[in-house]
């Protein structure tokens, strides 16, 4: 009676992971191809035979793209903490301060981002060549903090309004600051809300692409995505080179994933329960 | 008392514009000011070569607009797009997160599996997703002609309606996981009680999920549903990555036809003007959205 | 390790800048002049050890490349000083201001000494705004095996590859097998298959006169040609939307008798583990019956050209004639097959090497240049205007007649502006 109902559950799980997984599976598989393999017809499902020729020669050919990680991941650091840090404040004084026209900035805020960004880059180079900020991390991290501070201040405000208003209140009256009413209690409180909106943003910012094309035209300072873009010719497609560095640049997401897959859900929880 | 509260409740109210302004800055600088500028460019006209200044003409690109064909199919391919993909995108995530919200072994593997997609870069995922389309040589012809499901290969992306359907399978591919996400963390927070309640009512799981369920989990699926609309009324990626807008236009996003008019035709002014009016139909959607919340609470 | 010595190789990069010399920034690709590049930068800076090299590789995929240079050039950044633009880029930008002028920075010889029809595409008002720096051009590719099995001569006309393939696909009875297959997406080299095969007629985008005419009637049967290889066959549906890889892919797997795409293929397909190794040839792009001296290999390259914005002028120049130099295109065309645009270097001793790009050369004798120069800043519209009118004469949404008669209205409009 009890058996029946948990196979079925097995096979649903099993089938949304099949599908979820297929195209980097096929993606890795095609990674660990011949290239005869890859353009062979009918396809080769599997790799006969496996090699790993294609990572060995990218990292002999173009070891630039082990820079290119770090450069993501260097932004990528700075942004969320960034993000995280004003978009925090900002989101704590709007949810909790009861802050003068709070709603009217918080749909102000919601309503720029709604703005399609193929526009924006024109003038935004523009700026940044003025001040000084192409090829530069600080440049691109405040870019990408501009991007995804909307999304952040709403999630990390939807969390706070979740906590309970005691222990501030009790706080206060203890003469605590706000900064350190923040800084003690609210942040060691919505940790989890912290991590979640962290890991996503992370995510937003390794895989942003025209920005970083853009504002970062050294070699030296180029992101994963665009180092990647690199790889194609003008009319050739190399998949057995664009695989391999897709699935070298996206083993840090996929780690970094792992990790915090259960904050993820964990802070969402709170975050959306008001 | 009056006194000394209203002046407390000033310092509490620097304190929190102090508290504010950084994230304000740095919006400015990277979003209000090039969207002031966009819509300063879409009133606007300047010369090729950029020896005349900016001059004012008023209404007249928005003018040319509502006599573009392209604009409107590009309008509606977008709104066909979105009002195919969402409802689509907010049953599987649903599903998902029912699933996912279960207890079986290798729950963490198996939710971090289904996380991954929406986790991958959009334009690396629809190449791929390209290729396994590709008619002659793609993965998904080879397995149907090999297992005889199809006599002939299925021209995927040739066909203006197909073409149109795959784009909304990748897109639902990519970001079921992430309404899932959203959704999964709103069931965790409905008290187990009211199952039990249900339960002792006689309520089968159909009934359950229908009047406990689903009532609770309005918040966030409006909030998935906003963010999602957002994004897939901005969509740009998956077909400039997958059908190039074609056939012809059949699968051409507003902001397809907006990067082409503004990096291949460099008139910056008309796709101001495009981008505007696309914001315009973005903010109306989200009015909509949050309207219906407000009405229903 | 290996990554922390790596950012301090580039540390020393960006810092150890030396006094007084001048700095230039160089964009170009580094798949499409492939080696040649990074071997003529450690030949300039023997040379001129005074004036450094910064080498900003970008993306070779041009719509990529383009987004940079428009948001950079908008923007009158001093940098990149030197950069590659495609060939129909050039009078385009040249137009918008982005490019310097070259008379004057350049010797009047040097300007002289490159292909006359290329250097046209860079023209604008008599001015040179950027030099060749290689060519590439459509040709014709064929399964030397399978014309040899069914005993039939090389095709030489379009009326021959239609009649070829069809013995062809009838005797290997594979439903998977094509005759032609080609870029047909509607894509840029959708437009220079179009002008293949007008031209190859005798047609064009142009009349004897010099007028616009689109819509002449050696381009509406050249065009209705092309609908009828769909009906009848020869070209599968899903031709309609391959892409030049997409193409080479299929006749790489042995699935089709003809390919027509850039010279890019040759290498892919003469490589030693490529199913097709040995089994196929080229020629020169095919013609319709009667009009053999027809020019109908569409070419294209990438040129080099200066930042108007640039603080190095000077240096600038003097990098841009040693990179386009005779010597440096030798070389390219020797070790990297790269096609040359000093017609000069054809000639040379040396060139006996390099026989399969002797034989691109021939090809290139029939070469045309797309009517970027005329169009200037509009070709961008009028290249799309073309894709889609084009496209919905395949797709049979417009009749011949109909699609080349809007195409004609409209390009006519877009240049009136």
């Amino acid at each position: 009676m009890k058996t029946r109902p948990r196979i079925g559950l097995y096979a649903l799980v099993v089938l949304s992971v099949v599908i979820s997984f297929l195209p980097i599976v096929w993606l890795i598989l095609t990674s660990l191809k011949t290239t005869a393999g890859i353009y062979a017809w009918p396809p080769q499902y599997w790799p006969t035979p496996i090699t790993l020729a294609n990572y060995i020669k990218i990292i002999t050919d173009s070891p630039e793209l082990l820079l290119y990680v770090l450069n993501s991941f260097i932004v990528g650091v700075g942004c969320t903490a960034l993000t995280l840090s004003i978009g925090g404040l900002a989101g704590y004084a709007l949810a909790r301060l009861n802050m003068r026209r709070a709603a009217l900035l918080m749909v102000v805020i919601l309503a720029v981002s709604m703005f399609p960004p193929v526009s924006l880059l024109p003038s935004l180079f523009q700026n940044f060549l003025n001040l000084g900020l192409l090829n530069t991390y600080t440049g691109l991290i405040i870019a990408h903090t501009g991007l995804f501070l909307p999304f952040t201040v709403w999630m990390l405000a939807s969390y706070f309004s979740t906590l309970p208003a005691e222990i501030e209140e009790a706080a206060r009256m203890d003469g605590m600051g706000l900064m350190r009413i923040f800084l003690t209690i609210v942040i060691p409180l919505s940790w989890p809300g912290f991590v979640a909106t962290g890991l996503i943003v992370f995510i937003f910012s390794w895989n942003e692409f025209p920005l970083a094309l853009v504002l970062m035209t050294q070699n030296a300072m180029r992101t994963a995505p665009v180092g990647i873009s690199l790889y194609p010719g003008e009319y050739a497609f190399p998949w057995e080179t664009i695989s391999t560095a897709t699935v070298i640049a996206i083993v840090p997401i996929l780690v970094l994933t792992a990790i915090f897959q259960k904050q993820i859900v964990g802070g969402l929880t709170a975050g959306s329960g008001k | 008392m009056t006194v000394l509260s209203s002046r407390l409740d000033q310092r509490r109210q620097a304190v929190a514009f102090g508290f504010v302004t950084p994230t304000l800055l740095v919006i400015t600088l990277i979003l209000v000011y090039p969207i002031l500028q966009s819509i300063l460019l879409s009133f606007g006209d300047s010369s090729i070569d950029g020896s005349e200044p900016w001059h004012f003409v008023g209404l007249k690109h928005y003018a040319e607009l509502m006599a573009d064909q392209r604009f409107w199919n590009a309008l509606g391919v977008t709104l066909t797009f979105t009002g195919l993909s969402i409802p689509l995108e907010l049953i599987f995530g649903v599903a998902l997160a029912l699933l996912m919200n279960e207890h079986f072994r290798g729950k963490g593997l198996a939710r971090l599996a289904v996380l991954f997609p929406w986790a991958l870069p959009t334009a690396l995922n629809t190449l791929m997703w390209r290729w396994m389309y590709n008619t002659d040589y793609g993965l998904f012809n080879a397995v149907a002609l090999q297992t005889g499901l199809a006599h002939r290969p299925i021209d995927w992306l040739g066909d203006a309606t197909l073409a149109m359907l795959s784009m909304v399978v990748v897109s639902v591919w990519k970001t079921s996981s992430f309404m899932a996400l959203i959704i999964l963390a709103g069931l965790q927070s409905i008290p187990k009680e009211l199952y039990e309640a249900g339960r002792m009512d006689g309520m089968t799981k159909w009934q359950e999920f229908r009047q406990i369920t689903l009532p609770l989990l309005r918040g966030p699926i409006l909030v998935a549903l906003i963010v999602r609309s957002m994004d897939a009324l901005r969509t740009f990626e998956l077909p400039f990555n997958l059908t190039d807008g074609g056939p012809v236009t059949a699968t051409e996003s507003l902001s397809l036809y907006a990067y082409k008019v503004i990096f291949d035709f460099i008139e910056f002014n008309y796709g101001a003007a495009i981008v505007v009016a696309q914001f315009l139909v973005i903010f109306a959607m989200s009015l909509l959205y949050i309207f219906t919340l407000r009405n229903k609470d | 390790m290996k990554l922390k010595s790596l950012a301090l190789a580039t540390a020393a990069v960006l810092f150890a800048v030396p006094a007084f010399a001048e700095d230039l920034v160089l964009s170009i690709g580094a798949r499409g002049y492939g080696p040649a590049v990074e071997r003529n930068l450690e030949r300039f800076a023997k040379a001129n050890p005074d004036i450094k090299i910064e080498w900003n590789k970008v993306s070779d995929v041009p719509g990529e490349t383009r987004k940079l240079y428009v948001t950079s050039l908008t923007a009158k950044s001093p940098t990149p000083d030197v950069y590659a633009v495609d060939v129909i880029w050039a009078g385009e930008f040249a137009k918008r201001g982005w490019l310097q002028p070259l008379n004057g920075l350049l010797p009047d010889t040097a300007i002289a000494a490159f292909n006359p029809s290329l250097v046209s595409a860079a023209t604008v008002d008599g001015k040179v705004y950027a030099l060749p720096l290689y060519a590439d051009g459509i040709h014709f590719f064929y399964r030397s095996d399978l014309l040899q099995k069914y005993g039939l001569a090389v095709p030489k006309t379009w009326e021959e590859v239609v009649a070829d393939s069809k013995v062809i696909a009838d005797g290997e009875k594979n439903p998977q097998f094509y005759g032609f297959v080609s870029m047909w997406a509607k894509i840029e080299g959708l437009y220079m298959n179009w002008l293949a095969f007008a031209n190859g007629n005798g047609g064009g985008m142009f009349d004897a006169n010099g007028k616009l005419a689109v819509n002449q009637p050696a381009n509406v049967k050249a065009t209705q040609f092309m609908v009828d290889m769909l009906d009848k066959g020869v070209a599968p549906e899903s031709i309609l939307s391959m892409k030049p890889d997409d193409a080479r892919t299929l006749f790489q797997q042995g699935r089709a008798a003809f390919l027509m795409v850039q010279d890019f293929v040759y290498a892919p397909l003469a490589a030693p583990d490529s199913p097709v190794a040995g089994k196929f040839d080229f020629t020169r792009v095919p013609y319709f019956d009667g009009h053999p001296d027809a020019k109908s290999t569409t070419m294209g390259g990438w040129f080099l050209g200066i930042n108007p914005n640039s603080q190095h002028k000077e240096a600038a120049a003097k990098f841009l004639d040693f990179f386009t130099a005779y010597d440096q295109q030798l070389a390219a065309a020797v070790e990297d097959n790269r096609a040359p645009t000093i017609p000069a270097v054809y000639k040379d001793p040396t060139m006996a090497k390099a026989e399969v790009l002797a034989k691109f050369g021939a090809d290139f004798d029939f070469g045309v240049v797309r009517p970027s120069a005329e169009a200037g800043s509009n070709y961008p519209k009028v290249s799309e205007i073309m894709q889609i009118e084009i496209t919905n004469a395949l797709h049979k949404q417009k009749t011949v007649e109909q699609a080349l008669n809007d195409a004609q209205s409209q390009i006519e409009a877009v240049l009136a502006q």
